[in-house]
């Protein structure tokens, strides 16, 4: 067994965790997997397909993961700042999860894939990663691994959408607004995205409308992109999940370039970090909350 | 009914060309440059991708769209009018529908009239001529075969065409697709013996390649999902879902909705059906707070209630055509075909009084 | 599935999601939060001929504000109107509540099986109810009083948290003066008022202390989840089998009409199968509602 193995056997066997949420091998590519019996600890895996952000099943709205126990959970560096952003925001406490970190050499987009990692298959959230050491973690398994080939297209798309005109823009995203049906499988990816009702949810006032014409699309996805300003990790699990292939990178991207333009701040596994939008400072510079 | 028929590449684009000139709307699979699909209309053949990548969304969305307008009202004081949708809609081809797809309109239409009818479901059935092509499968996803149906099925279709050298055999499914040749026999000529020959050739590949994949008994699977609602079975699929809608969306069977007020203007406004899932953590919540299905294991069971045990014990069918789109869809890596083989296997043991 | 009760499908207004306008005739302040709304139908044809079955529920809509589900609370036997009792908890209730007299509405229906009513003639009734349980109840118990002389005893147990949440007072008035009813109003212990004639104490202990005889008799029951978790079995013991007593269930219903895949519990689907299930039904339900 590997190291990864080892420690989730030992966990388990321990009681020190009931869960190990981690990845495993499947008929179809790597995917995640919740582990309960420490027997089954050697169907963990760590390689170069494992994209999913595992923190996701920390968020405390999955009943049924919180249901299974105290978690260990497997986290590349860059899961680590989701991690970090729900510790921040005190969705639950430091000791009521272990987190095992996995030294990573980049992630490709497709789990279902091969794997190999070049500039067009390599996730964009790998671009400068600034979490090789996940440091956040109580563990750190793994050998050091070369840094990732960069994919700059995320970037790069943004930039030329600054570029545009005004008009040429909301052409642009009026044709991704009306690819949207409404299967908030964005909103259900994302680990930061914790509300027990989601604002789309609420009734009384129906603050977004609920029908995916380009109009409510429109209303949902810019609202979420804002109530990410400063939480976003940038995992870029939205358009992963995305079943009909929208860029929601773009958006969530620009917001954040904005929040570092604004505030000096990107997202981080400082578990002191304050938060632009989320925090209180009595001292803040701005005298009023915007 | 199923009169062989061929038509050349050249004559399908001269069906296509005077079908849309005769003011008939013509859908068919068109590939964006990003190398994705959809159903779209199209002006000419030229436009059109057959057998190409699997367009999403589904055909379904031609016929329960995303969203839906069930009526409009304008207020005068307290007074209300009620403005009606369309009895009818405007006739339009499909061209190079999967069979999966076409299927599983065909299995909606149990849903959709069960005592009461659902009219503008039908409208756009009645509305629509489909013209199926045969499949040579997708990749290792793709279970058609596995729930009754397959990559050369005629199920939902009024006329099948099956890919052979320079042209396509074409089977006539049913009276409109028969009436469909009539009306435009001058594009069809007999077909030839080879024809007819490859056509069964790449047919049984196309089977048997798709049959590779998963091969299960659905009415021990349907016994067994009836038989074990407690099973501790349901709490190994629940904790990796997401608990959104991906699946439910893409998939060409799944119909549940939603119906919402929108306000339009001052006393104006609509009331629509929009696509819901059960997958949603609020599709059954009640108004005092209580959710009978308050967790994903519960959810994600309901799932594979509806698909392979409810709906095949009211209507026959399983509600599912085995199209795997909910596999590729799904970021969490659920696992459709898996899941149906670990519950065929449990059926199995317990036929064969294996514990 | 019981074979004792059966659907009739409804008589449609236009296009099958397409509502009856009804026009708000009156407006009782059931208790501070329950009001029932009498709607009179705007077209004079649908006037005279809409009938339904007790039991039977509707969806009932604020145009603009979306549909609520609710059973038609007036009985089939009283011509010219229907009635509807809710509590303003949502969006669309809490808009059906600032509905003034002389508004349209919207209604589709009517949905859903009934209480078999005709199966019931020469038995004696039991009716239980607990707070805003009573609304479909009292469908069918007026539907019974209508109709007296083909049913023996009618016993009536209608408790609620307080005097102030019974609903319907003015008709427990109408049912204590009757002497072809056997009433017992009950509220629990702390929710009596000094003026307060009736029993206090639960519903349960109410019904075991009147103590109808189950020869020859059904029950009907409705109320919150835990007066029936609690009375259900008392009513076995009394001897009433599962197969003589009937409820009807709630669950989140939206087209009405086996559609849109929501009410479902198991392969049951409350829109069609249901709302009215006897206990025997109910019990073979799989814990989804």
């Amino acid at each position: 067994m590997t190291e990864l193995q080892d420690l989730a056997h030992k966990l388990l066997d321990e009681g020190t965790v009931q869960v190990v949420i981690g990845w495993e091998d499947s008929r179809r590519g790597a995917r995640p997997v919740t582990i309960t019996d420490a027997e089954d600890a050697s169907r963990l895996i760590f390689d170069s397909r494992c994209v999913h952000n595992l923190a996701t099943y920390l968020n405390p709205r999955r009943s049924q993961v919180r249901a299974l126990g105290k978690p260990a959970v497997v986290v590349k560096g860059c899961d680590t700042k989701a991690v970090a952003a729900l510790l921040r925001e005190s969705q639950f406490e430091r000791d009521e999860v272990v987190l095992i970190g996995v030294r990573c050499g980049g992630v490709v987009k497709d789990p279902t894939s091969d794997g190999v990692l070049t500039e067009e298959t390599t996730a964009p959230r790998c671009v400068a990663c600034d979490v090789r050491e996940p440091r956040l973690a109580d563990y750190i398994v793994g050998e050091a691994q070369p840094e990732p080939p960069q994919n700059t297209s995320l970037d790069d798309m943004v930039a030329k959408l600054d570029a545009m005109t005004p008009d040429e823009r909301l052409e642009f995203w009026t044709a991704q607004m009306e690819k949207c049906t409404r299967c908030y499988a964005c909103r259900q990816a994302c680990a930061i995205c914790t509300c027990d009702r989601c604002v789309v949810d609420k009734t009384v006032p129906q603050w977004i409308e609920r029908a995916p014409h380009a109009r409510g699309n429109f209303s949902w996805h810019l609202i979420r992109a804002l109530h990410h300003a400063g939480r976003c990790v940038e995992c870029g699990e939205c358009e992963r999940a995305c079943p009909a292939g929208i860029p929601l990178m773009l958006l969530n991207r620009k917001v954040q370039q904005i929040v570092a333009e604004s505030f000096d701040f990107t997202a981080t596994d400082d578990l002191d970090a304050v938060q632009p939008i989320g925090d209180f400072l009595a001292d803040d510079h701005e005298d009023f909350i915007v | 009914m199923s009169a062989n028929a061929f038509i050349s590449n050249e004559q399908l684009a001269g069906l296509v060309a005077a079908v849309v000139a005769s003011g008939t709307r013509v859908i068919a699979p068109v590939t964006a440059d990003d190398g994705t699909a959809t159903y779209s209309p199209i002006n000419s053949l030229a436009e059109a991708t057959l057998n190409g990548a699997l367009p999403n969304p589904s055909l379904k969305a031609h016929f329960l769209p995303p969203t839906e307008t069930l009526m409009s009202w304008r207020q005068h004081g307290s007074d209300i009018e009620i403005g009606s949708p369309p009895d009818s809609f405007a006739p339009q081809l499909v061209l190079g529908a999967r069979p999966c797809d076409a299927a599983a309109m065909d299995i909606v239409d149990s849903v959709m009239n069960w005592d009461y009818k659902d009219e503008l479901w039908n409208a756009r059935r009645d509305a629509t001529t489909v013209i199926s092509l045969a499949c040579p499968g997708i990749d290792d996803s793709c279970f058609c075969t596995a729930v009754g149906l397959g990559p050369d099925s005629s199920r939902g279709a009024d006329v099948l065409l099956v890919a052979v050298d320079d042209g396509y055999l074409a089977e006539f499914a049913t009276e409109r697709g028969a009436a469909f040749l009539a009306d435009n026999a001058q594009f069809f000529s007999a077909a030839a013996d080879t024809a007819v020959a490859q056509a069964d050739e790449s047919r049984a590949a196309a089977r048997s390649a798709v049959e590779a994949n998963l091969n299960v008994d659905t009415k021990r699977i349907e016994q067994w999902v009836g038989d074990h609602f407690d099973d501790e079975f349901w709490l190994t699929l629940g904790p990796r879902c997401n608990g959104c809608g991906a699946c439910a969306f893409v998939c060409p069977t799944c119909h549940c909705f939603d119906i919402a007020d929108e306000q339009s203007g001052v006393g104006t406004g609509v009331r629509r059906r929009s696509w819901d899932t059960c997958q949603s953590n609020v599709f059954t919540v009640h108004a005092s707070g209580h959710n009978p299905r308050g967790d994903q294991n519960a959810r994600y069971r309901q799932r594979i209630n509806h698909k392979f045990y409810i709906y095949p014990s009211k209507f026959g069918d399983a509600l599912c055509t085995g199209c795997g789109r909910c596999i590729r869809a799904c970021p969490a890596g659920q696992d459709l075909v898996e899941i149906l083989q670990t519950i065929d296997g449990m059926a199995a043991n317990e036929q064969e009084g294996v514990a | 599935m019981s074979e004792a009760t059966t659907q009739a499908v409804g008589a449609q207004a236009g296009h099958l999601y397409q509502p009856y306008l009804v026009t708000v005739s009156e407006i009782i302040d059931e208790t501070p939060d329950t009001r029932t709304l009498r709607l009179k139908f705007q077209d004079p044809e649908v006037a005279q001929s809409f009938d339904f079955k007790a039991g039977q529920f509707g969806e009932y809509s604020m145009f603009g504000w979306g549909e609520s589900t609710f059973c038609i609370a007036s009985p089939p036997t009283r011509k010219g109107y229907i009635e509807c009792s809710f509590k303003a908890s949502g969006k669309v209730t809490s808009a059906l509540r600032e509905a003034n007299v002389g508004d349209t509405i919207g209604f589709r229906g009517p949905y859903g099986n009934y209480f078999p009513i005709d199966e019931w003639k020469g038995k004696n009734i039991l009716f239980v109810a607990g707070g805003i349980g009573l609304a479909p109840v009292r469908c069918v118990i007026w539907n019974v009083l209508d109709r007296r002389d083909e049913f023996g005893d009618v016993t009536i147990v209608y408790g609620a948290r307080s005097v102030g949440d019974l609903v319907y007072k003015r008709e427990l008035e109408e049912w204590a003066a009757r002497d072809d009813v056997n009433l017992v109003t009950t509220v629990d212990p702390g929710g009596e008022t000094p003026e307060w004639t009736g029993k206090v104490g639960f519903v349960t202990p109410t019904v075991e202390e009147a103590a109808p005889s189950a020869e020859n008799a059904v029950a009907v029951i409705c109320g919150p989840p835990i007066v029936i978790k609690l009375t259900l079995p008392a009513l076995t013991n009394m001897g009433f089998s599962d197969d003589a007593i009937y409820t009807t269930l709630e669950n989140r219903m939206k087209c009405g009409v086996g559609k849109c895949g929501r009410c479902n519990v198991g392969s049951v689907y409350v829109c069609k199968d249901g709302p009215v299930f006897t206990a025997a039904a109910m019990k073979a339900l799989p814990a989804e509602f």
